[in-house]
């Protein structure tokens, strides 16, 4: 499986991939971009099978791509990996067609119970 | 945003700690016990580092997070999980006090009624300006020995 991890952080993207891996996910091939923009161009030219995506980041926030994503037809499925959980942004990132939410600090246990039914 | 935090919806707990306290034992240490209360007379940095996030909305806040140098580049070590005399990069050290101030900030913000936009992290050496009577809250935190201070303040 093909993922794509989206974080301005490189230290955070270092984070989520190393979290990933303790929660059982170490089979998957992982890409990294660090702002939206660059996740948008990813997802069309390698069409990974899965991403998970901050929010806030320079050049395109998380959201703007997911929606641009949709708008072009893309249906790639699409998880949030961000550092605020609010109702408000998890009813946005619902409503744009995200998988989840996942709100930071996050362990590997979280990512195991959100992920794994969606694997299935 | 509005900074009122209702602090009677904790039951008595202190949630600007009990958040900081999630972030270390996740991201940093990997277990609970290296993060408590400063004991003691309020810590002094001597070359202090500084990272923090605002939120700006109808009216704004900045989450701001201050320690020693030498506290910070443990940080990063401990966050990128590296032995403790590799040298921290320059970025790397720059990214990991933002995503701490980062985090923290964000989880902050969940907790105030109409939060606004977070914005991206800044750490500097120099102290970020705010206004002497904008001080809503500090707390003085003991992490593996070391102070750290995590303060709110109100913005123009």
């Amino acid at each position: 499986m093909r993922v794509l991890v989206a974080d301005d952080s490189r230290v955070m993207r270092q984070i989520v991939i190393r979290t990933l891996r303790q929660a059982g996910y170490d089979w998957w091939e992982i890409s990294e971009v660090a702002d939206g923009a660059a996740a948008l161009e990813h997802v069309k030219t390698e069409q990974p099978d899965f991403v998970l995506s901050d929010w806030n980041m320079p050049e395109m926030t998380g959201i703007d791509m997911l929606r641009r994503m949709r708008a072009e037809g893309i249906e790639t499925p699409l998880g949030f990996v961000t550092s605020e959980g609010s109702t408000e942004m998890r009813e946005q990132a619902d409503a744009a067609g995200a998988l989840f939410l996942i709100a930071k600090p996050f362990t590997a246990e979280i990512f195991r119970d959100t992920i794994d039914p969606f694997l299935a | 945003m509005s900074m009122d935090i209702d602090l009677a919806a904790f039951a008595g707990t202190d949630p600007i700690y009990v958040i900081t306290e999630e972030v270390f034992t996740a991201m940093i240490d990997g277990e609970e016990g290296y993060l408590r209360h400063w004991d003691g007379p309020d810590p002094v940095f001597v070359d202090p580092m500084h990272a923090w996030v605002d939120v700006n909305g109808t009216t704004s806040g900045r989450v701001l997070l201050t320690t020693e140098r030498g506290t910070a580049d443990k940080l990063a070590r401990a966050l990128l999980q590296m032995t403790p005399d590799e040298p921290v990069s320059p970025e790397d050290f720059v990214d990991a006090l933002g995503e701490v101030a980062n985090v923290v900030g964000g989880n902050v913000k969940s907790l105030v009624p109409e939060p606004g936009v977070l914005t991206l992290p800044q750490v500097t050496q120099d102290r970020p300006p705010t206004l002497p009577d904008a001080l809503i809250y500090e707390l003085a935190l003991d992490w593996r020995g070391s102070a750290l201070v995590i303060s709110l303040w109100k913005l123009p």
